[in-house]
């Protein structure tokens, strides 16, 4: 990673030899390991056998029928931590089976060559409405399509992909890729209403009321959680889902100013923090300080994610609890205040927890922050659906095996019922619920 | 400093100065290559087999399909290269090059003709440009020129013919080359013996069609909508190469000097050929893959294994797997064994488990749990697939078991439709 580099250029997968070859290391292990290892059902122990005995067609359709969004969870599913770390080969020269390279390479191969592994099935009378076209959306979309259901996904933004578009950079996630794996559920006759919000008291019952027999909720959690509640809104100070989403949206330049040359605090661990450091980093600051509560063992982003900004020359700034920001003349944001912590007893996500160190404030001078500590449901989103329960942070709680919600005929799924999750956990709510859906609508 | 081993072997009254040649093929086809190999370290050459200039050579186009394995891993080459299409005069001078800055080196003259007196001439003419030895080319199984190449080393007499000319043209010793497309190798060699052949070169290349074009349906190498059968060589074939060598080494009618060919890549292909009964050993598809550059590790890694074995001539090698070479009625069937598992080092991919239920004797059962096969000796029927599959080297090896084990039978799922049996046993 250089610096000033483009915000774009997603790097290139495999090829389909580089899939085959790294297929061919695979173990054909007895009760595949790896299949068990994916929360959305992935099998890369049949996929990855269909492609070592050269049935590429067969694996592509073992991914797409599985997983509509087969292509974007190769490219940014963490791997790591799910089916490569089953995998029989760990120990072994060359270690795990680079399973989602494989997958992202076989859907590609699947594009380049125009061979279409989903076939619609028989058309039925009955409209189904998504309402969110993130991971859960779509797949919940893709699932009732291919059993026959017109099916209407409603976007809020001008653009389908939710978090594929809007929360991931270009460089890691290729606008252009997510539009070609949308394409897959358009030619599956998904009807895509963009810059549709559903809006206004009841919308979602209203949806029941005009002849949708379902609707499936899956709007995610766009409202950032903020360092204080009453977060001043100064020039310089940024929300992660404010900056990621600027830089999709063509804002480049005009958020660039901000950081270019600047020295640009980010607040987080996890992964949209680990985004939003690098972004800042290709955009040119001079220093990107990449401040944590906690260890850097603790923190949730990927650890090659970690590694490659280390790499980079990103600081990082461990046991450093922010607690608020010093502005000088006309508000400018001038530092970041910091409190140094340490390690203690364990919380309740089983880590241990971080206590500050009295008397160890101290301040680290910046030009810009972004805060990336977290989303949480938009405030008022319970009014288009006031026939469903939520709980206190505006989620909203679902029967787990079928994605039922408190109100007939509606289902939820996604970040709006289990916070902030990884996108094959998105995929499965969205297929749990179409199940359920179908199975209702059987009766 | 281990006291220096001798790889030098003699071959029909020649010293070379390691056992390593290259045979008659694309990797011999001309001084320029040869000098290279030479500069490499190889220790002779066969020289791509000339022709008279009577007839014009025109190769295939393409000439070669690759075979592989898995990945990129080289299987074997199928080639329809034909002899050299260059001028005879071209080629004699360059034999005569090599001879002339190369003297330790074998320069062995590989030779085709296309009628009797072609063999007379090409003998004659070898000779007089210095080569040291003749091959005789009777096994080219892919001659686009009718009547030539194996389809003479198929047909005894001629094969005793052809030598018997080039015997009668030439004085230097004289070698047959075979091929392997024929069900006893021992017959052609023994008429070429008859012929006044020095030695036996075996084994040429086996007739082989590598694949089929799945969309235009043409045999490969696709020779512009035509395929055929030709020369398949590379690892693919070791095991039948080695069984040919084996059966001229244990002739004792035949007891002539051997060079060994096919699917050598490395010191331990080559010592296997060695052990079987070769005196030098050729190489082709290897080069073809990796380079000429390979004879640095043959070179080294037979030293070195002589060494490690205190044995200082490679020519003691020679031969030394021919008495433990039988016949499959001579073996001790009293005497049986199993597999045995190193546990502590498996990995939990569970293919042996698979293989057993699906090509071996149900001996393995799977703990779920622990991920991890636990075998049933009584039912292990020592086949090995698991072995095979098994991804830890050495984790599954054989043991003979006391005698007294005794093997379960394998389980009749139709016992209780005994009555219906119509046969009577």
């Amino acid at each position: 990673m250089k610096k000033s580099n483009p915000l774009t250029g997603m790097g290139k997968g495999y090829t389909l030899a580089e899939a085959m070859a790294e297929a061919d290391r695979c173990l054909l292990c007895h009760d595949a390991p790896c299949s068990a290892g994916c929360p959305g059902g992935t099998d890369p122990g049949t996929f990855i056998r269909k492609l070592k005995f050269r049935n590429v067609t067969g694996a592509i359709r073992t991914i797409k029928r599985n997983n509509i969004l087969g292509g974007a969870c190769g490219a940014l599913c963490p791997t790591a931590q799910l089916c490569e770390r089953e995998c029989s080969a760990t120990g072994l020269v060359g270690g795990p089976i680079q399973i989602g390279k494989i997958q992202r390479a076989l859907v590609e191969h699947a594009w380049a060559v125009g061979f279409r592994p989903l076939e619609k099935a028989e058309r039925r009378r009955e409209k189904i409405a998504v309402v969110g076209s993130g991971p859960a959306g779509l797949s919940c979309a893709a699932e009732l399509a291919q059993t026959g259901f017109s099916v209407t996904v409603f976007e809020a933004k001008a653009k389908a992909g939710g978090v594929l578009r809007y929360g991931v950079p270009a460089y890691r996630f290729d606008p252009k890729f997510l539009d070609r794996e949308l394409k897959d559920l358009v030619a599956l006759g998904v009807v895509f209403k963009c810059s549709a919000p559903i809006r206004g008291p009841g919308a979602a019952e209203k949806l029941l009321k005009k002849g949708f027999a379902a609707v499936f909720l899956a709007p995610g959690l766009w409202e950032p959680i903020r360092l204080q509640d009453s977060a001043p809104s100064l020039p310089g100070l940024f929300t992660a889902t404010e900056f990621l989403c600027a830089l999709r949206d063509g804002k480049q330049a005009q958020i660039g100013k901000s950081i270019r040359g600047k020295r640009v605090a980010v607040i987080g661990g996890g992964s949209v923090a680990m985004d939003s450091a690098e972004s800042a980093w290709r955009l040119g600051a001079r220093d990107v300080y990449l401040v944590y509560r906690r260890s850097y063992t603790q923190m949730p982003a990927e650890e090659d994610e970690r590694q490659d900004l280390l790499r980079s020359g990103i600081h990082f700034l461990l046991l450093n609890q922010p607690v608020g920001y010093r502005t000088g003349a006309r508000g400018r944001l001038q530092a970041i205040q910091l409190v140094r912590t340490e390690l203690g007893e364990l919380d309740a996500s089983g880590r241990r927890r971080p206590v500050e160190v009295k008397g160890s404030q101290w301040e680290l001078p910046v030009d810009a922050v972004i805060e990336a500590i977290g989303a949480k449901a938009v405030p008022g989103g319970e009014g288009i659906a006031p026939s469903v329960k939520r709980t206190r942070d505006g989620l909203i709680p679902v029967d787990s095996k079928t994605g039922a919600t408190s109100a007939k005929m509606i289902f939820a799924g996604g970040d709006i019922v289990r916070g902030p999750a990884l996108i094959i956990e998105a995929v499965q709510d969205g297929k749990t619920a179409a199940h359920a859906i179908r199975r209702r609508l059987q009766k | 400093m281990a006291k220096p081993v001798d790889l030098s072997v003699d071959f029909c009254g020649f010293k070379l100065r390691n056992p390593f040649m290259l045979s008659s093929s694309p990797v011999s086809n001309s001084a320029e290559m040869v000098e290279r190999a030479f500069e490499a370290g190889w220790a002779g050459v066969a020289y791509k087999t000339i022709v008279s200039d009577r007839l014009p050579i025109i190769h295939p186009s393409p000439r070669m399909n690759g075979y592989f394995g898995g990945g990129k891993k080289l299987l074997g080459v199928q080639n329809v290269e034909q002899t050299s299409d260059r001028g005879l005069k071209a080629n004699l001078l360059d034999i005569m090059y090599l001879k002339k800055h190369w003297p330790d080196r074998l320069v062995m003259s590989s030779i085709m003709g296309f009628s009797n007196q072609e063999w007379a001439d090409l003998s004659k003419a070898s000779e007089d440009a210095g080569a040291d030895m003749l091959e005789v080319n009777v096994s080219c199984p892919h001659m686009t020129v009718e009547g030539s190449g194996a389809k003479v080393g198929q047909v005894q007499d001629l094969v005793q013919k052809f030598t018997e000319t080039c015997r009668n043209s030439c004085r230097i010793p004289i070698v047959a080359k075979m091929t392997p497309n024929i069900t006893d190798i021992t017959v052609p060699a023994l008429y070429a013996k008859k012929g006044g052949a020095d030695a036996i070169a075996a084994i040429n290349s086996v007739a082989g069609l590598s694949g089929v074009g799945v969309d235009d349906w043409v045999p490969n190498p696709n020779v512009f909508g035509k395929g055929a059968a030709s020369g398949f060589t590379g690892p693919a074939i070791k095991p039948i190469g080695l069984r040919y060598v084996a059966e001229l080494a244990k002739c004792r009618e035949l007891g002539l000097p051997l060079s060994g060919i096919g699917g050598i890549e490395t010191w331990v292909d080559a010592l296997e050929y060695l052990l079987i009964g070769s005196t030098t050993i050729q190489v082709t598809t290897g080069i073809i893959h990796y380079g000429q550059q390979i004879v640095e590790s043959m070179i080294e890694g037979l030293s070195d294994y002589l060494a490690s074995k205190k044995i200082a001539r490679v020519g003691d090698l020679i031969g030394k797997a021919l008495p433990n070479l039988h016949e499959t009625h001579d073996f001790d069937l009293s005497r049986q064994g199993v597999a045995r598992y190193d546990l502590d080092r498996c990995i939990g991919c569970g293919q042996c488990y698979t293989v057993c239920k699906d090509a071996g004797g149900w001996a393995l059962d799977w703990d779920a749990q622990k991920r991890r096969p636990v075998l049933d000796e009584k039912k292990c029927l020592s086949c090995m697939v698991c072995s095979f599959a098994c991804p830890v080297d050495g984790l599954i090896t054989f043991k003979e078991m006391p005698p007294t084990y005794r093997r379960a039978d394998t389980v009749t799922l139709g016992k209780g439709l005994e009555k219906q049996l119509k046969a009577k046993i």
